[in-house]
């Protein structure tokens, strides 16, 4: 006995070494220091904490500090343990069995266990996440044959499950505390309990949200930090200001405006990664709605797809961040295999003469000042960038004829007027691909996501059978090697087809100071906890 | 006595002034294209129908709009602001949370224009085209045309990041947890850059009416027989010409206190300030309209009591005015 606790013993410092190893290896060659309090900028303030209701970008950089998943992703995107320390697939891909950590305790010291999976399954999630019924729609039950495992059972083959089951995608709640409890009016949809590496402090609405450190935390000597602070300020400028005056460690995705990166990459006090957004993929977009003519004609939509230079928006508008996109998946899909460049390429030398020659043949003459026909372009409202776009649409697209008129609405309008109304003939948003084709990219092209009323669905009305065999295929084959045949098909199909024109992949920037490491620790950046993350101080 | 009729008179008049702020606001934010249910679900990026129903549903915007129209006037004549279901609370508490930071910020900048703006409007109307007034007035007019965020930005790059001096945003130092006396200097020196942008455009205005009013009344005759009388330049100005030229701008402060709540908007954007501005432009970004209505009639209220004191000011500067 006493020489198997000694063994325990051992291994745990062995591992202890090892990971200290494993961060000399990194970028910090210091060892992390316990204490101190994180501020980053959450912009804007959230609405509601409630992760398990809604998948809003501002939320989870909050929640994922308390709540966690049964996953985590590492670096090759690959599932890593987090509440679950390993997992079996049966070879039919009809049951994946967890086995669960032990020793995990809820914020509210409940212990957890695998009838909480289940209950956050099948009774929270499966109901009411605005993803579940695309990612949980074949997860007919969960099984908990002893409190330490947990047994999904699908109804089909579900590939893209294990890819969103992080404590951003599919946070784990305590049952006790959802238990006969309306999952849409819980009480602590604002003061949420997890079990992850930080508790709930308080909510100052309109300056800040306080995380304080989880000393009961599973994982021994995590986190490293006291407290998280997730501060909001509006002005973008007065943000760049507050991480130029140590005021805030850290702020991701578009917290920082693109024009205001260089300038802070200069401060010796910062830095910046591209680094964490791996599993978002955002790609910019033009969404053509077919149901107004010329749209509906396959050569006009080629025709607008050559005559865009995208090199010139990410140079001139994004300040040289992104790459350009070719086609409905992004380049980070390169890793899994699913992504492809071998499909019809728009950025050719000739590609005005192209657009012109489709255009002509398709019997779009010039009319009265050169133009072959007008139609508005919905100004995307989340920023300053996307006015700069649709400016630059306006003169390239006049270039082969078409004559744009922009109209700049708010969120509420501009969504209601693209996705209710289905009053536009171009809108410019764009879409994240997120972890998985399945979850991401699907929901733009098939029949069955011609949803009125429903936000970034299929608007555009494309509707192709064999497309939507594909995508069909695609969401149940659990052969990587044939699931990536049936993805560099459908991109194939789609390039061709343009029913949306394919702009940048989008790269955010995270800038932080200097003083703060580990914060950037996987693909999920962000969206992930900062439990190994410390300050010098 | 009088004075006190007065005031109860136009307390009964906001009455029906704040129904009529209720009922128009009511129809103009259902004018606005989308609801919240939309706009939540587009800041998730994916939803389903059976989803946005249920929001719908949640929310009352399944009911006919003037079912809706009944319910809210209810609500308002019980004094009930009603419910965010935005931000899972009840307005009330959403609305006074934030009330006092923005009655902060207002407060101080009006006092910070009004003084300061009489005080260099007399200096420089005291002494017509000299030097001194050039150097007052030039500057009063860069302030009146220096656009607001514009100016508590470069406050910022200034006092904030060059200097050092002084924070950039937000209320008071996260994580510090002052209290007492360090917790009221802690705030006051949060407060002193959007303070400064929000007084500043006013400030600039009252400079130059009071400058005119001082000139106006310098000619007037009975500052020539109080000269005459042999009184001290300095009696003349503050017995008789500062109370005088003052009329006007207590008119303008009436106007400017109206607008404190407008600019106050921006102000709390640039600086981080937890307010009523802030939380009504994010609850019109979320067409949070419970909250926005409730918004709405706060700050008519506050309007309203301001405008009263500016009015019972007024008698007490000048006693000729009828109340």
């Amino acid at each position: 006995m006493t020489s198997s606790s000694r063994f325990l013993l051992g291994r745990r410092s062995l591992i202890a070494g090892a990971a200290s190893v494993g961060l000399a290896g990194t970028a910090d060659a210091q060892s992390p220091q316990r204490g101190g309090t994180m501020v980053m900028i959450v912009q804007p303030e959230p609405a509601t904490l409630a992760a398990y209701l809604s998948v809003a970008g501002n939320i989870a950089p909050v929640t994922t500090q308390i709540y966690e998943g049964l996953v985590t992703y590492d670096w090759s995107l690959k599932p890593a343990p987090k509440l679950a320390k390993s997992w079996e697939i049966a070879p039919d891909g009809l049951s994946i069995t967890f086995h669960l950590q032990d020793g995990v305790t809820f914020h509210n010291g409940a212990k957890f266990t695998s009838a909480d999976v289940q209950y956050a399954f099948m009774q929270v999630l499966k109901k009411v996440h605005p993803r579940a019924p695309v990612v949980l729609a074949d997860l007919t039950a969960v099984d908990t044959p002893d409190p330490l495992t947990a047994v999904f059972r699908l109804s089909h083959p579900a590939p893209y499950l294990m890819m969103s089951l992080s404590g951003y995608d599919a946070p784990i709640l305590c049952k006790s505390v959802f238990e006969n409890v309306d999952p849409a009016a819980n009480p602590t949809a604002n003061k949420p309990i997890g079990t992850g590496p930080f508790k709930f402090g308080s909510w100052e609405r309109g300056q800040y949200i306080r995380l304080d450190r989880n000393p009961n935390y599973w994982q021994n000597g995590l986190p490293y930090l006291d407290r998280i602070i997730a501060r909001f300020i509006a002005d973008s400028s007065t943000r760049s200001a507050a991480l130029e005056t140590g005021e805030a460690h850290y702020a991701a995705f578009s917290a920082v405006n693109y024009s205001d990166v260089a300038r802070l990459k200069a401060n010796p006090m910062l830095d910046t990664t591209s680094k964490g957004y791996e599993m978002f993929s955002g790609i910019s977009e033009i969404e053509l709605n077919e149901h107004r003519p010329p749209f509906d004609k396959r050569e006009v939509r080629q025709a607008i797809a050559y005559a865009i230079d995208r090199k010139f928006i990410i140079d001139n508008i994004q300040y040289g961040f992104g790459k350009p996109a070719t086609g409905p998946i992004s380049s980070t899909f390169a890793a899994s295999g699913l992504y492809t460049d071998d499909v019809l390429r728009f950025d050719v030398p000739d590609r005005i003469a192209i657009a012109n020659k489709l255009l002509d043949d398709a019997g779009l003459k010039r009319g009265e000042g050169g133009m072959r026909f007008a139609t508005t372009l919905e100004v995307n409202s989340f920023g300053q960038q996307w006015q700069r776009q649709a400016e630059y649409l306006k003169q390239a697209l006049a270039v082969i004829g078409i004559d744009l008129t922009l109209r700049s609405e708010d969120t509420g309008a501009w969504l209601r007027r693209v996705y209710t109304n289905y009053d536009y003939g171009m809108s410019e948003p764009f879409f994240s691909n997120l972890s998985d084709p399945v979850i991401g990219v699907q929901r733009q092209y098939v029949t069955n996501q011609i949803r009125k009323g429903v936000d970034f669905v299929n608007n555009t009305f494309y509707s192709n059978p064999e497309v939507d065999t594909l995508f069909t295929a695609g969401a149940q084959e659990i052969d990587p090697a044939k699931r990536a045949e049936i993805y560099h098909k459908i991109q194939k199909i789609l390039v061709t087809d343009s029913p949306v024109i394919w702009l940048t992949e989008i790269q955010y920037v995270t800038v932080f100071n200097r003083k703060l490491h580990d914060a950037t620790t996987g693909p999920l950046g962000t969206y992930s906890a900062f439990e190994r993350t410390w300050i010098e101080h | 006595m009088r004075r006190l009729a007065f005031a109860g008179r136009r307390l009964a008049l906001a009455v029906p002034v704040l129904f009529g702020v209720a009922v128009l606001n009511f129809f103009l934010i259902h004018l606005a294209p989308g609801d919240p249910a939309s706009v939540m679900a587009g800041e998730g990026g994916s939803a389903t129908p059976e989803y946005m129903d249920m929001l719908r549903h949640k929310f009352g915007l399944d009911q006919s709009l003037p079912l809706q129209f009944w319910h809210y006037i209810v609500n308002i004549v019980q004094l009930d602001l009603g419910y965010s279901f935005r931000n899972d609370e009840t307005v009330l508490s959403l609305i006074l949370d934030r009330l006092w930071p923005t009655l902060l910020l207002m407060v101080t900048a009006f006092i910070l224009s009004v003084v300061c703006g009489t005080l260099l409007g007399l200096l420089a109307g005291t002494r017509r085209n000299s030097p001194r007034d050039g150097i007052i007035s030039v500057l009063a007019l860069l302030a009146s045309a220096t656009p607001t965020f514009w100016l508590g930005l470069m406050l910022i790059v200034l006092f904030s990041i060059r200097l050092g001096w002084l924070p950039t945003s937000g209320l008071e130092t996260i994580g510090a947890f002052n209290e007492g006396w360090a917790y009221v200097v802690d705030v006051a020196r949060h407060l002193i850059l959007p303070a400064l942008s929000l007084a500043m455009f006013y400030l600039a205005l009252y400079v130059r009416v009071m400058r005119a009013s001082v000139v106006e009344q310098t000619r007037q005759d009975y500052v020539t027989t109080a000269r005459a009388k042999g009184q001290s330049e300095r009696g003349i100005v503050f017995g008789h010409i500062l109370r005088n030229a003052l009329l006007p701008v207590v008119t303008m402060a009436g106007v400017q206190a109206g607008n404190l709540i407008g600019g106050s908007v921006i102000v709390e954007a640039v600086f981080g300030w937890p307010g009523i501005g802030t939380l009504a432009f994010s609850a019109l970004q979320g067409r949070d309209l419970n909250l926005l209505l409730g918004i709405f009639i706060v700050s008519a209220c506050v309007v309203v009591v301001l405008n009263l004191m500016v009015d019972l000011a007024y008698g007490i500067l000048d006693p000729r005015v009828e109340l």
